[in-house]
């Protein structure tokens, strides 16, 4: 070990072997994956996310979502059992999204299919708005900077005004109204569902059937 | 192939008063960093446990400030400190001045803003969201070229250098100085520049993680360690034949284990699988790195603990082995899918920025400033102040994460436990995590105070007399032993 240059090359084709096989391998592999074609209704799947959603993705990106909630469903997991998807994440999932955001931590519940489980958009409102309205004792933070509450205008609410309950409401005359931030950021959230199942990679990943040996 | 006799003390004054002003500077900015990491990183562990705090701020949502605090702490505090002692120790090891230093100010000053952009930038919304590249990407270029007027100092530093052989403690830096650009510059652009599709980001990102704690932080520390063991202690490292095999070994296993944090995830299965197996070929090389350091010290722990700089390093060395035993543990497939997701993540990468780099950096500072100085520290109870509110807060930080992620684990792979009752069952675990958070900051408020007590000597025009600092140990060198022959 006297010469420099031995040491440079052997650091060197250490980086260049990790590159080549974790990187570049990967890429190979399944860095080109496309939509699937339906064979009964010829849809694309998985669909390509609406505007409103991508503008979405990166308020999503901006606040840091990703570090309390992971967006992925493990194969053959309790996740199943918490209603968090109805199968588990495929690579193929992902590849509308411009960025993709796994996540590895849990304090806040999976998110990959929280359009999926959630009743409506109003309800996303109101759990970025207050948490404390659905989940007393959450420590999800309120995200009250993502709406504006303002006088009642022209004598009628708004049709985007939250109906909050009395304890989270904002004072008399007043109405709290989504900002189009929060508007993206529902819609995005709203666009979180892997409805779809995969012949492909359906059949890949189910368990070997007895007797189908080889 | 131990280091060669202590060269003459004027030359090595007067490498080091070469090295003096550029690693003040880097160490300044460091434990500024430090300190206003802390007090992020605090103010966003208090979040999650007191959700109000902070919450009506957008800059300070809980989101932001967990990633700013993270990056402060590891591109501001720890760089910075990376680069001071990264480049002290070259310059010592290889016997050579650094030249033209004028350049490292200029870096510094890049590098510092870049960080500062960095941060700003993820606190004002434009964060990426990817782990540890969360600054937005064109400070990536910012920091790439201040990084190259640093690595570039290092290597060169290296290549001229006036010693017949190299030490193992130059391999390690040598190998970090390398390792970083080549990382980070691929990560910006399979992530940013040219950005790979779907859960290939994933990867990357991982790839990424991992080497900046594997290829980065790792090797600097195990650079102190192999560096003051032998030369405080007097003898040379036991065993040191097999110290360029842990280093390949080390090199070659840990280029591979970044799959390991993907077990379960959305990607193939050979990705977590070689890096799980990656990842049990390290416990090899910690071994090796044990035979070595653990012989060196041969049971003098007396001696080691009564240093104001091996103690750290010892406590070191106790968290790299550590970390190299957790990180595997945690990929284990049975083990991860409880693990996964839970606080042991966490666990795992603070035993190896905060335990391995940082308590051996804290190690090489308290060494390495008096002497650059001339003059010794101010305050002896604000060392050991600092040293004891580092290893009892990082004590308890290990606790809370751990026992707290585990905890969490077991909770959330039983579906019958509602999601509200594991934050509840978490919350006695996120208020030790801050009680901890809080100790270490007065910890390191201390090292931040006598440092900058001991450098405002030197612009007093007439300073507190220069300490003279006792001559460490001759190596005790076996006459003619098979490997002096090399």
């Amino acid at each position: 070990m006297k010469n420099g240059l031995n040491i440079f090359l052997g650091v060197l084709s250490a980086m260049l072997l990790s590159w080549a096989c974790l990187l570049y391998g990967a890429h190979r592999q399944f860095g080109g994956l496309t939509q699937h074609k339906d064979a009964a209704d010829e849809s694309l799947n998985p669909a390509v996310m609406p505007g409103l959603a991508n503008q979405g993705r990166m308020v999503y990106q901006d606040l840091g979502c990703v570090s309390c909630h992971t967006q992925q469903v493990r194969h053959n997991s309790p996740d199943l059992a918490r209603k968090w998807g109805d199968r588990e994440s495929y690579p193929r999932d992902y590849i509308r999204d411009v960025t993709v955001h796994l996540g590895n931590s849990r304090i806040g519940p999976d998110l990959r299919n929280v359009g999926a489980r959630s009743p409506d958009a109003a309800y996303l409102y109101k759990l970025l708005y207050a948490p404390q309205i659905f989940a007393p004792g959450t420590n999800k933070p309120a995200y009250d900077f993502l709406f504006t509450v303002r006088p009642v205008q022209g004598g009628a609410a708004s049709p985007k005004a939250l109906q909050l309950p009395s304890k989270f409401a904002p004072p008399a005359g007043h109405e709290v109204v989504p900002t189009p931030r929060a508007e993206a950021l529902v819609a995005y959230l709203m666009n979180l569902k892997d409805t779809y199942d995969y012949p492909v990679e359906k059949s890949r990943n189910e368990p070997a059937k007895k007797g189908a040996g080889h | 192939m131990n280091p060669a006799p202590a060269p003459d003390r004027s030359e090595q004054m007067e490498i080091d008063a070469s090295a003096k002003w550029p690693v003040l500077f880097f160490l300044g900015a460091a434990l500024k960093w430090l300190l206003f990491g802390g007090l992020l990183q605090l103010a966003s562990s208090i979040q999650l446990h007191n959700p109000a705090f902070l919450a009506g701020c957008e800059w300070f949502t809980h989101g932001r400030l967990d990633a700013a605090a993270r990056n402060a702490l590891v591109y501001g505090w720890g760089m910075n400190a990376a680069f001071a002692v990264g480049l002290w120790l070259m310059a010592r090891l290889s016997l050579a001045a650094l030249r033209h230093g004028g350049w490292l100010y200029v870096a510094h000053a890049f590098w510092n803003l870049g960080v500062l952009l960095g941060v700003a930038g993820i606190l004002g919304g434009y964060s990426t969201s990817f782990e540890l590249l969360e600054m937005p990407s064109a400070v990536g270029l910012l920091l790439l070229a201040a990084y190259a007027l640093i690595g570039v100092w290092a290597v060169t530093t290296f290549s001229v250098r006036n010693t017949d052989n190299t030490f193992a403690s130059q391999w390690w830096l040598f190998a970090a100085a390398f390792c970083f650009p080549w990382l980070y510059s691929i990560a910006q652009i399979m992530l940013f520049q040219a950005p790979v599709r779907g859960t290939l980001q994933a990867v990357v990102n991982a790839w990424y993680v991992d080497g900046l704690y594997h290829l980065w932080f790792v090797p600097v520390a195990l650079a102190v360690a192999y560096y003051f063991l032998p030369k405080l202690l007097g003898r040379p490292i036991k065993n040191y034949y097999i110290a360029a095999i842990a280093f390949w070994w080390w090199l070659f296993s840990v280029a591979f284990t970044s799959g390991a944090r993907l077990v379960d995830a959305p990607v193939p299965v050979w990705v977590p699988t070689v890096g799980i197996a990656a990842q049990m070929c390290v416990p090899v090389a910690a071994i090796i790195i044990g035979m070595n350091v653990f012989g060196t010290i041969r049971g003098d722990f007396g001696r080691m603990l009564a240093s104001g700089t091996l103690r750290w390093v010892l406590v070191s060395l106790l968290c790299f082995f550590a970390g190299s035993v957790v990180a595997l543990l945690l990929s284990v497939r049975g083990v991860a899918a409880t693990a996964n997701f839970t606080l042991l993540g966490e666990f795992r990468d603070t035993l190896w920025l905060y335990g391995t780099f940082g308590l051996a950096a804290f190690g090489a500072i308290y060494f390495m400033v008096p002497r650059l100085c001339g003059r010794a520290w101010p305050s002896a109870a604000l060392v050991q102040g600092h040293f004891g509110a580092s290893v009892v807060g990082l004590l308890l930080l290990l606790i809370a994460l751990g026992v707290g992620g585990w905890t969490q684990g077991r909770l959330l792979n039983d579906p019958a436990v509602a999601f509200g009752d594991i934050t509840k069952a978490l919350l006695p675990w996120f208020t030790a995590q801050s009680v901890a958070v809080m100790v270490l900051l007065v910890g390191h408020l201390a090292l931040a105070v006598n440092f900058f007590l001991l450098v405002k000597q030197e612009f007093l025009p007439a300073g507190a007399k220069p300490a003279s600092f006792a001559v460490p140990p001759a190596l005790a060198l076996p006459a003619a032993t098979p490997e002096a022959r090399h």
